[in-house]
């Protein structure tokens, strides 16, 4: 408008200086008139794009990441609240389609170099085979310890100067104590009502976790560095889809759905240095599930509060980057109930759900306090791991995040997908009878120590 | 319980020596433990506790001190890589305690949950010397005439003289090593003081040791040859106490003969300050953020009790 109105003043003065040469005077370097862009006021599509574009450049250019995070999550509205804990059926589908990821059963396959020779049986310990890393390596997608060597163990000699084995027979008494410890040897009130978790698995987790991370310490210097949390909290807000309000005073505007998961494991380490990524950014590893119903049918619900997102401690920490989660599952979720209902299938789907929400949160939350967001997507991945269990099955779960760009603009043309491996729950052991643990699993705890010993190449 | 420090020492018929056992003393003064990354170590484990766990601005004093205490002993327990016998410890928390002696024709008790307990494998060397046992043969313990030793100690009817140590038979971490104790109250008035703090720390380390004992030798009273020896550490996430008790006979009837022994170390701090926003006065800033007055030396002691016995 501002133009057509200059050029048609323009004209009679033109009329006017008619005898001056046609000649062009000078440009001026700088424009006349500032630039026609759309109002940031107006009910409009262009203003309303337009108050987004300055919202970015405002995050953009935020000074420090608390700055940029007090920005990104300052405006409040309902959002759903996500429970990576749910009793909800088919949820990590769902929970597929809100985090962009692809979920691959089995666990990644592992570089050579990070794999621990584990103990060979005594009578076939050919030294030229014992410390070949590469020979043992699982193989992709494969249960987790299927190895060739096999798990059942005592200490053995490596041939040649690789690092030393790992005694199968002292983690397996390490874990025994302290499950027993808490089942048989302390004496203990009776749990409380619904409380069973909190009695015996809670603290033999606790106690396997710190022992076995301390007991691994030497040979993994990432550890030796690491932070320990006990019940931490972990918080993630973000945007994904679009929906039109429904209801009130707004009703009619295309609005962003907004998620936040509010997450509490039971146990986290935190280490300086990130993980390495196993795949690369860009890779393709299946597809994700599109859902076209509401997330509110799933059930989910909405609610307004803080925008959180928190990794479990504040940014200024110099552990800021996520090794390893361990997430218990409440009285609520037991397997009894399920197999009383009926709905067996859905046991893993808890596992699952739980992996991947919770592991999306921790990684998207790591990302943001380096300083990305949906606007400004991640360079490298970020990888974290996670062990869910109910004290006796356990699930192990391994997450890269390649991608945090999920709002309805920025997914547009972004190829780039979440991928996490998990596996299914299988039993540490069967029973703990009168101070023996009976059919103890080799291959779980060895999955466990693998999980722990996990560290980036220059290590 | 809410008697001093000379109250508990006359109920368990203890002497008091001040400062740390020069045991202790050489594992701190020990170089080839590496104590100066250690330092930096601690120092973020402070940071963490009192600054950067919570959402919020600041932690509450029941959020930070457990969280404090968890980062040092995950600090303590990262040892185990270089000393792989460390790795023969278990933690034990809400362990019920239950001891009985007898003294000059009182029955006294302790029960109940005692904080939180680490036991090993292996028990922790005598710490004085026979020396040092015998010489507590003259030694006089102090009464408060006319205060009788049992005031403010709760009057109760038992039915069972229990001595129990809180666990069953077989297991293998059977010898107390540590308690530990902290007072996480948020409200002040719920919380020890410091002197209190130490007398509790007292009879609940002398109850583990006694029951310990019991189960060893049997419930005879007699003088041990081979004295118990359990330690204890109290905390309010700033002050220290820490103290380690050697049990050198359960005859406690009588009020001459061998006492047992404690070397006391208190208030310690461990920093001055946690300045969680910066104190800033007419725009300009007096106290910044963080940490203030980091004292390594408290934090060495906490190592050193942890260490003792093994290395």
């Amino acid at each position: 408008m501002a133009a057509l109105g200059a050029r048609r003043l323009l004209r009679p003065g033109r009329r006017w200086f008619s005898e001056t040469v046609p000649g062009a005077p000078s440009p001026p370097t700088s424009p006349l008139y500032p630039p026609v862009v759309a109002s940031v006021t107006a009910k409009s599509k262009a203003a309303k794009s337009r108050r987004l574009q300055r919202f970015n450049q405002r995050v953009h250019a935020a000074a420090t990441v608390e700055e940029k995070l007090r920005l990104y999550g300052k405006l409040q509205r309902p959002k759903y609240t996500v429970y990576p804990q749910t009793f909800a059926l088919n949820a990590d589908r769902w929970y597929r389609s809100f985090t962009k990821t692809v979920l691959v059963p089995g666990m990644p396959p592992r570089a050579a170099a990070a794999k621990p020779p584990v103990a060979a049986a005594g009578t076939t310990s050919e030294p030229g085979r014992a410390p070949e890393p590469g020979a043992e390596a699982p193989g992709a997608a494969e249960a987790p310890g299927a190895a060739e060597a096999p798990e059942v163990a005592k200490t053995v000699e490596p041939a040649g100067g690789a690092a030393p084995c790992l005694d199968m027979g002292e983690l397996r008494s390490l874990a025994c104590d302290a499950l027993l410890q808490e089942s048989f040897y302390q004496k203990k009130k009776r749990p409380f009502l619904y409380h069973d978790q909190d009695h015996t698995p809670g603290p033999f987790l606790t106690q396997l976790v710190s022992t076995l991370a301390a007991l691994l310490s030497g040979r993994n210097p990432l550890l030796a560095a690491s932070s320990l949390d006990l019940n931490p909290e972990v918080n993630y807000y973000w945007h994904h889809g679009e929906e039109v309000v429904v209801h009130g005073h707004r009703k009619g505007r295309v609005d962003p759905v907004r998620f936040q998961i509010d997450d509490s494991p039971h146990l986290q380490i935190r280490v300086p240095k990130q993980l390495p990524e196993v795949v690369p950014l860009e890779s393709d590893l299946g597809d994700v599930p599109v859902i076209d119903h509401k997330p509110s049918k799933l059930p989910l619900f909405k609610k307004q509060y803080e925008n959180k997102v928190f990794i479990g401690s504040k940014v200024a920490d110099p552990c800021c980057y996520g090794h390893t989660q361990f997430h218990l599952l409440p009285d609520k979720l037991k397997r009894e109930r399920f197999i009383r209902e009926r709905i067996e299938d859905q046991i893993e789907v808890v596992y699952r759900s739980n992996g991947i929400a919770s592991l999306f949160a921790w990684t998207a939350a790591q990302a943001m306090y380096q300083g990305f967001w949906s606007e400004a997507d991640v360079t490298r991945p970020f990888v974290s791991q996670a062990v869910v269990t109910d004290g006796k099955y356990f699930a192990f779960f391994c997450y890269q995040l390649n991608t945090l760009a999920l709002t309805a603009q920025t997914i547009k043309n972004n190829p780039r997908k979440n991928i996490c491996w998990g596996t299914d729950s299988k039993p540490l052991y069967d029973v703990v009878e009168d101070g023996n643990v009976k059919g103890f699993n080799d291959e779980v705890l060895l999955q466990l120590v693998r999980f722990l010993l996990n560290r980036p190449k220059e290590l | 319980l809410f008697p001093g420090v000379r109250q508990a020492q006359w109920l368990t018929k203890t002497k008091l020596v001040e400062g740390l056992p020069p045991a202790v003393q050489g594992i701190m003064d020990n170089p080839a433990l590496g104590l100066q990354e250690l330092e930096e170590r601690a120092k973020h484990a402070v940071s963490h506790a009192r600054l950067w766990d919570t959402a919020q601005v600041a932690p509450r004093r029941e959020q930070y001190c457990p969280v404090l205490f968890e980062n040092l002993i995950h600090i303590c327990r990262l040892m185990s890589g270089k000393y792989p016998s460390l790795s023969k410890r278990m933690l034990a928390r809400n362990c019920r305690i239950a001891a009985t002696w007898e003294r000059e024709s009182i029955l006294l008790q302790v029960r109940g949950l005692s904080g939180i307990l680490m036991n090993s494998m292996t028990p922790i060397p005598p710490v004085a010397s026979k020396e040092e046992i015998l010489a507590t043969k003259e030694h006089v313990l102090e009464t408060f005439y006319p205060i009788a030793p049992t005031i403010d100690l709760q009057e109760v009817n038992v039915y069972k003289e229990l001595n129990d140590r809180g666990f069953r038979d077989g297991y293998p971490y059977s010898h107390p090593h540590t308690l530990f104790f902290l007072e996480s109250a948020n409200v002040r008035t719920d919380r020890f003081r410091p002197e209190q703090l130490r007398a509790k720390m007292l009879m609940f380390a002398f109850g583990n040791a006694l029951a310990k004992a019991k189960a060893l030798h049997g419930d005879d009273p007699k003088v041990l040859e081979q004295p118990v020896v359990v330690q204890s550490v109290g905390t309010d996430g700033q002050l220290f106490q820490f103290m380690v008790f050697q049990l050198n006979t359960t005859d406690l009837v009588s009020n001459d003969g061998i006492k047992n022994l404690v070397w006391i170390d208190s208030d310690q701090n461990l920093y001055e300050k946690a300045q969680c926003v910066p104190e800033v006065k007419k725009r300009v800033v007096t106290k910044p953020a963080g940490i203030s007055g980091f004292q390594p030396d408290t934090f060495k002691k906490f190592l050193a009790l942890y260490l003792h016995g093994t290395v």
